[in-house]
């Protein structure tokens, strides 16, 4: 009895609580990505490297001597700028095609390409590991963890919460539900659909960015990081639905923690084809995923 | 427009019309092709170059690629955007075969091909659950996952790669081609690029290639209607059909790069297939995009190892500004110049 008890203070616990903080980085970044999709239709290939260059744009800020605190404020509102500006100036170029879905995705991805060949020319493709802005760590039931991964728990779960609030219960939220439901009858009724597009996708890449800010003080900082970090946060998406706010919440957590208790189990390397097959065994079992599209209800 | 015999006649003529102006337009460029990579082999053997051939040979193998890639993409609408598994994974099976079991190039690139198939029908089975955008997801994922696979295992060399494939000779019975010579590798791949290109170019004129194109459900399908019953005979309801055929359809695209990936360069196992997007029906495209974008990596190159940034930047600009690709703005013009009268200027493209 006490083995099992030991083992789960000791193993399973610390392992659970790592996976929670994983997860809520990566709910984060799929939001973005699912709140863009369900808007826009929008696979954003360049999701990762937004994510990437959050991380970035904090280590550039720290490094200038700015307050880790004031770069969580200050880069979600820069990276929520560079989104409105991708939106305008490159996807609305292709947006009213008939390929819509093959072109936007095809420009995300060579974005994609750019971004992490231009991170290794700005930054070199050695790794930068922030200094975590939280010391020390806090014993909960028995189970000891940094105090950082707790803030990015309480934050992470926080922000979560708050793009839920927004977009179910502001009237800024009902104009994006009703953009993505029915376009044309929200411009009929005074809905200022492109600017209500390309201020979704910006809230997703700040979010990205947001995402990439607080995982830069666990997780080093290097080029291919987005491409490491997308494939999970596509699983999220399409498991829990691609649109679906509460879908992504869920299948993040449980995902996260499949990846994480699994570690213990088997070889990192192969965290990433089991992650890949739970998407697969969704697209071919339920391709829906788990909760239904944002603005379908 | 009425579905009588007479339109029935009327759309077949205008369509052979156009299929037959198409081919011409295609083969003008397919010629061209051949003609100027002769001229440039005169040209670099008599000045005894080495650095020249070896980037034309590159280009020719990326040709390879990309005519699968459009094969794909642009026959059947389907977005991989993990072939490069397949360039990879040809590469790393003829390392394979050549290093352990038999110096012989017919050898490598017969086991490759089957290989390639096989994994053709397992990713295929795999991807083709999903359509459109999730069929890219997929191939993404597939790709990454069998990328760090790879690179983590030891036994395949891991972020090294496979060293110490020995050097081959090509035996074609009365004479035979040093890999290692220059010219003798270029034209041995020049042959394999084009007799791909001639068979692609065959099957897709073959009702196996039509039937392909009509999957597609657009605007150019509905108009063919003999081709569209078939498809539905063949596969019942369209949506079924296309899963099937479309399962069977990767087959033979997926065995084309493990092809290319034989010819050589087993170093370049995560190369991304860059190009012009949607060279739609015109395999002719991948031949020059290949070359241009292979001369104009090496032209960056010799100012900035950062040839990524503007590959990238061109290919975005491309999809933005000629979604129809290279050739797609090249041919219709050629074709009126070539073939004035025979159907509609930008049909087809």
């Amino acid at each position: 009895m006490t083995e099992i008890l030991e083992s789960l203070q000791f193993v399973y616990g610390p392992q659970v609580a790592n996976g929670l903080a994983i997860g809520v980085a990566v709910i984060l970044m799929a939001l973005g990505l699912t709140i863009i999709f369900g808007l826009l239709d929008v696979i954003n290939m360049s999701h990762g490297e937004f994510y990437a260059l959050g991380a970035y744009l904090a280590v550039t800020l720290v490094g200038q001597g700015v307050n880790f605190w004031l770069c969580l404020a200050l880069v979600p509102v820069a990276m929520a700028a560079i989104g409105y500006f991708t939106e305008r100036a490159l996807i609305q170029r292709v947006f009213h095609t008939k390929d819509r879905h093959i072109l936007t995705l095809l420009l995300t991805f060579g974005l994609a390409i750019i971004a992490e060949d231009a991170f290794k020319l700005a930054y070199g493709p050695n790794p930068y590991k922030p200094e975590s802005p939280i010391s020390g760590a806090s014993e909960i039931l028995g189970i000891m963890l940094p105090n950082y991964r707790l803030f990015l728990i309480a934050a992470g779960g926080a922000i979560i919460v708050a793009v839920w609030l927004v977009v179910y219960r502001t009237t800024l939220g009902a104009m994006v539900r009703a953009a993505a439901w029915d376009k044309n009858m929200a411009a009929s009724l005074g809905v200022p659909v492109e600017r209500v597009y390309a201020g979704t996708f910006a809230f997703g890449v700040a979010l990205a960015g947001l995402s990439g800010v607080l995982l830069a003080p666990i997780y080093s900082v290097f080029p291919t990081m987005g491409k490491d970090f997308i494939l999970m946060a596509f699983t999220v998406v399409i498991v829990g639905g691609m649109g679906s706010i509460k879908g992504a919440v869920i299948a993040g957590l449980v995902l996260t923690q499949i990846q994480s208790i699994s570690s213990l189990f088997i070889s990192p390397v192969w965290s990433d084809p089991l992650v890949f097959g739970i998407m697969v065994l969704f697209l071919m079992v339920r391709p829906q995923g788990l909760a239904g599209r944002l603005g379908h209800g | 427009m009425a579905d009588t015999p007479a339109t029935r006649v009327a759309v077949r003529t205008a369509v052979a019309a156009n299929e037959r102006a198409d081919a011409l337009g295609d083969g003008v460029l397919a010629g061209a092709f051949v003609a100027l990579a002769l001229v440039f082999a005169a040209v670099a053997a008599a000045s005894g170059d080495t650095f020249f051939f070896r980037l034309a040979t590159e280009a020719l193998i990326l040709a390879g690629v990309a005519m699968a890639v459009d094969l794909l993409l642009g026959y059947t609408g389907l977005l991989s955007l993990g072939h490069a598994l397949f360039f990879g994974f040809g590469a790393y099976v003829s390392a394979l075969v050549l290093k352990h079991w038999s110096p012989s190039f017919w050898a490598a690139i017969g086991v490759t091909f089957a290989a390639a198939a096989l994994l053709g029908v397992v990713a295929g089975f795999i991807a083709i659950r999903a359509r459109g955008v999730y069929f890219a997801l997929i191939t993404f994922g597939l790709a990454q996952v069998v990328f760090k696979a790879v690179y983590n295992t030891r036994e395949l060399g891991g972020s090294d790669g496979i060293i110490g494939i020995p050097q081959i000779r090509v035996e074609f019975g009365l004479f035979s081609v040093q890999a290692s010579s220059p010219l003798g590798f270029f034209l041995v791949t020049l042959v394999f690029v084009m007799l791909l290109y001639a068979a692609l170019a065959w099957l897709m004129r073959t009702p196996f290639g039509r039937l392909l194109v009509a999957i597609r459900a657009n605007e150019s399908a509905r108009a063919l209607p003999g081709i569209l019953a078939l498809a539905r005979q063949a596969g019942g309801l369209r949506d079924r059909g296309r899963g099937r055929r479309a399962l069977r359809q990767p087959v033979p695209h997926a065995a084309r790069p493990g092809v290319a990936g034989a010819a050589g360069l087993p170093d370049i196992g995560q190369r991304r297939d860059h190009g012009h997007p949607r060279r739609r029906r015109h395999l002719v495209g991948a031949l020059y995009g290949a070359v241009i974008l292979t001369g104009l990596k090496s032209v960056i190159g010799t100012w900035t190892e950062h040839h990524l940034i503007i590959i990238g930047a061109l290919f975005m600009l491309s999809v933005i500004f000629l979604p129809k690709g290279f050739a797609g703005y090249v041919l219709p013009r050629l074709r009126r110049r070539f073939a004035p009268g025979a159907g509609k200027p930008g049909e087809g493209a």
